[in-house]
């Protein structure tokens, strides 16, 4: 990452600032006072830490203090937080939400590179239910416990995240063999070792856009691969912008692309994983909320049913004749029957991975293509746990991810030896 | 009499004969030549079958987007295909070379005028091939959006994309040819234009309702998506 993306009042402020312990990247620039925050959060600990908060432009009058950037409110702690105003998340419409969060990590990463910082903490959910004790959690197990990596369980409900719980966790745990329930953040934090990893010579080849795109998606992969110490901090419940539904099958594109291909080039270290393990986990668990009511699935289901008429052709392409057959019966079941099998999900996921990585089709095409099957899934998972309690739905999950485990043979068979007989 | 009508019937048989003995060489050269043709067509079909067998080119036809080669090919295996135009290229070329053997001139006319035209038949490959290529991802493209926006009538969009492409392909490939000239861009035209006037009459008159009714239909999914309000994808 190019020190020059950065922009210059900002760059000055890092220059003048010089030397830190903490950054603190804030996404969000409005909903939340992020210094005061933070500093709440760094009162906590024994030691002092000069820490550094980025904030877009929004930042309250109170926080953001004097030119120098230094908050000034008159005591010793105080004045180890410093402010550098500077909106990470870009206007620039053109560009997708996904890779203009993945462009602000970069940033945030460079910046605590510059600034020598021993830990770095992204913070990208809405500030609303951030609190001081979410960068405490974030940040402590590095600063005080030598681990490497700290990525965030929420207390969502069982209806959110569904992307995550499908696939993009499943396929972690299953692939990497770390338990993780949000590998992709994206609130998260790491140690010096993990940004100097992801800023290194490697990353430096890829081009720019995909690199950026890479990095929210390989950080989790990286740092298991690299054998770094990874751990949970249980967050509690967050607020985050809505999926903007007409874009959904752009959004399968900007997180599962950058996750496919990053499976791609950590072939190597996968293929070798065995069986899961639980990291360790910091703070309080919090369960699944608790949805109540019934939700109406009717129109995703016409949309699988639609793909399933229409775009058999793209997917036979990709998948086996027993997955399209299973996908084919499926699509004929009523509404109330509507179940999708673990092991047909599992198989299309693996199987859309494996298409990704062969170009079997132009990858647009065929991520785009994914998500009338994604929706068959969503459809599946919401009758199936319409009335269930959260226990039911986190052990549901839990079986999902076994089935992926449980068919990682299949994966690493399809990728070792792809043209092989396949039924 | 009977002498001099002998004697011209003589000269006539001579002059005959010594022409189809001249002709002779020319013939066996010919015969050899389809001969030596034949075998060097064989061995060449026999190991374009073998190598194209080994990297499995029927699949890598179908995987590249073009499963129509092949409907289009002997005992649907586009290696075959490819093994026997080589195949009747050579023996082709082996009748030139006979052919040069009675008249080098008229051969040599021939074979020029087919060159001077080779470059045509390549753009105009060309031009099918990209347009080809282009008209199934277009349609492709236009498939997945349009069941991606649950729209009933994908499949008949892509259709349209295909086949508008495609015949847009296929008459700049025969203008390339020199084929028809101005009766194919005139049924070209005709036949775009057609379509056209015929979307825009749809539009405007028959289907007006269907039309508001079905625009409606998707500002309402797009602006009030309630019904998705308990997923959350991220």
């Amino acid at each position: 990452m190019d020190l020059e993306t950065i922009p210059q009042p900002a760059r000055e402020r890092i220059d003048k600032i010089s030397k830190a312990d903490l950054l603190v990247g804030v996404l969000a620039d409005h909903g939340g006072d992020a210094p005061a925050i933070v500093r709440q959060a760094v009162e906590g600990f024994t030691e002092t830490l000069r820490t550094v908060v980025i904030q877009g432009d929004n930042v309250p009058a109170a926080s953001n203090g004097a030119d120098s950037g230094v908050v000034d409110s008159g005591t010793a702690q105080d004045e180890r937080v410093f402010v550098v105003p500077w909106t990470l998340l870009g206007p620039d419409a053109s560009v997708s939400p996904v890779q203009s969060m993945a462009s602000a990590y970069q940033s945030i990463l460079a910046a605590g590179d510059k600034l020598g910082v021993q830990a770095c903490c992204v913070v990208a959910s809405d500030l609303q239910t951030v609190t001081s004790q979410w960068i405490s959690r974030l940040v402590e197990p590095i600063l005080q416990g030598g681990f490497d990596l700290v990525t965030p369980c929420y207390a969502h409900g069982k209806f959110e995240g569904l992307l995550n719980d499908s696939c993009i966790s499943p396929l972690n745990r299953a692939l990497y063999g770390t338990r993780l329930q949000n590998p992709l953040g994206p609130d998260l934090s790491m140690s010096r070792k993990v940004f100097q990893r992801m800023l290194g010579p490697e990353q430096e080849r890829i081009k720019p856009a995909a690199s950026q795109t890479h990095t929210l998606a390989s950080l989790a992969a990286t740092a298991i691969c690299s054998g770094f110490k990874i751990c949970e901090a249980y967050l509690g419940p967050r607020t985050y912008p809505a999926t903007d539904w007409t874009n959904l099958s752009t959004l399968i594109v900007q997180v599962l692309g950058p996750v496919f291909l990053d499976i791609e080039r950590k072939a190597a270290c996968w293929q070798r994983v065995r069986p899961s393990v639980s990291p360790p986990a910091f703070g309080e668990r919090v369960a699944l909320a608790e949805d109540k009511g019934a939700v109406e699935v009717r129109r995703i289901l016409e949309l699988f049913q639609l793909g399933a008429r229409d775009l058999l052709e793209v997917w036979s392409l990709i998948l086996p004749p027993t997955s399209l057959l299973e996908l084919r019966k499926l699509s004929r079941l009523p509404q109330e029957q509507f179940r999708m099998p673990d092991d047909l999900w599992v198989h299309i996921v693996y199987n859309f991975a494996l298409g990704h990585r062969l170009r079997t089709i132009s990858r647009d095409h065929l991520l785009r293509s994914m998500t009338p099957l994604y929706l068959g899934w969503v459809a599946s998972h919401a009758l199936e746990m319409e009335n269930a309690p959260a226990r039911v739905v986190e052990e549901r999950l839990e079986r999902l991810c076994h089935a992926f485990e449980a068919n990682k043979s299949y994966l690493v068979s399809r990728w070792r030896w792809p043209d092989r007989f396949n039924p | 009499m009977w002498d001099q009508a002998r004697q011209a019937l003589t000269a006539s048989m001579n002059k005959l004969l010594s022409e189809a003995a001249g002709l002779l060489p020319g013939v066996v050269a010919l015969i050899v030549a389809l001969l030596i043709s034949a075998l060097i067509a064989w061995i060449l079909a026999a190991a374009l079958r073998r190598s194209l067998a080994g990297i499995r080119f029927d699949e890598r036809v179908n995987r590249w987007g073009f499963p129509s080669v092949a409907e289009w090919s002997p005992g649907n295996r586009p290696t075959l295909l490819v093994a026997r135009f080589v195949f009747w290229l050579i023996i082709f070329f082996g009748f030139l070379v006979g052919v040069a053997s009675f008249d080098a001139t008229l051969t040599s006319q021939l074979v020029h005028s087919m060159l001077a035209y080779v470059p045509n038949v390549l753009g105009a490959l060309v031009v099918l091939l990209a347009g080809n290529v282009i008209a199934r991802f277009l349609a492709r493209s236009v498939l997945i959006g349009g069941v991606n926006m649950n729209l009933q009538y994908a499949r008949l969009l892509a259709m349209g994309v295909k086949w508008l492409v495609i015949v847009l392909a296929v008459t700049m490939a025969l203008e390339h040819l020199k084929i028809g000239g101005g009766i194919v861009n005139l049924a070209f035209g005709i036949l775009f234009g057609g379509i056209v006037l015929a979307l825009a009459l749809a539009v405007g008159l028959g289907s007006k309702e269907l039309v508001s009714r079905s625009l409606e239909r998707e500002v309402k999914k797009t602006s009030g998506n309630g019904l998705e309000e308990p997923f959350r994808h991220l």
